[in-house]
């Protein structure tokens, strides 16, 4: 048996690179990529969790999530077509209409 | 053996998610993406939840990914040169993500310590989820089916308003 502390440790890993992503790139696509990255880890979490307490409601939380994150996809990548066509990019620093 | 796997596909994970942020081109971005979401797979099965581990390949590698994929072959982006922040927003991002995984890893280590391996057989196959996810989790799964039609409904309103425009 794996330590849950080291699904832990891999999970904190995988959000601080997607945080990293969130942080330093400017394609609204790959921003959107690294949003997903971090729900994943944190569904690990949840699934390490749920192992270590012998608690099935991590296990529904995690499909729960993927439910959200399927709907998420769907509505965030329609935003960015739209973008791209009344814009011509997905650079979200053009995306600037309700910058203060 | 259940270590090995661990490391190699932990590995996997990370470098993986490493290119989906390092990579300037999106379509290796987000095929590094689908490898990075089955090495988290193959961990869902060593947490015991081979049901989630498959609902990973088939939802996140499958369809999100796919759908990821579609829209950036659609875009053609794969051609435009993405413009590189600002060198401070650079350093600052670079600095701040480090310092949270950092700070998140040692107290991590330093209080979510658990020395005792849960003992027995975690029940979570398919039946088991599907019994407590229609009788407990009911009204959260009649939310989450209306939740999905609104978000079709609105991607649908979304790019189609934009394709007539």
């Amino acid at each position: 048996m794996i330590p849950t502390n080291w699904f832990l440790i891999l999970s904190a890993v995988l959000f601080a690179i997607g945080v990293c992503g969130v942080l330093t790139r400017k394609n609204g696509i790959t921003i959107f990529m690294s949003i997903e990255l971090m729900v994943n880890a944190v569904n690990l979490t949840f699934l390490a969790y749920a192992r270590q307490f012998h608690q099935l409601h991590g296990l529904i939380f995690v499909f729960f999530v993927m439910a959200i994150a399927a709907a998420e996809a769907a509505v965030g990548l329609a935003i960015f077509i739209s973008l791209f066509h009344h814009r011509e990019t997905i650079d979200v620093d053009e995306a600037n209409l309700m910058h203060w | 053996m259940q270590f090995v796997i661990f490391f190699f596909f932990a590995a996997v994970a990370v470098i993986f998610a490493l290119m989906v942020v390092l990579h300037r081109n999106p379509v290796v971005g987000a095929l590094s993406l689908v490898a990075s979401f089955f090495a988290l797979a193959v961990m869902y099965v060593l947490l015991d939840a081979p049901f989630l581990a498959a609902l990973q390949v088939i939802v996140y590698a499958g369809a999100i990914m796919v759908l990821f994929l579609f829209v950036i072959m659609l875009l053609n982006l794969q051609h435009q040169r993405e413009e590189r922040t600002r060198p401070v927003q650079q350093v600052l991002g670079w600095i701040t993500s480090a310092a949270f995984g950092i700070g998140l890893v040692y107290y991590l280590i330093k209080y979510a310590v658990y020395r005792t391996v849960p003992q027995g057989i975690f029940q979570s196959d398919a039946r088991t989820i599907g019994v407590r996810l229609f009788e407990a989790y009911v009204f959260p799964f009649e939310m989450v089916s209306i939740l999905l039609l609104a978000a079709i409904v609105g991607a649908l309103l979304l790019s189609g308003r934009a394709a007539r425009a």
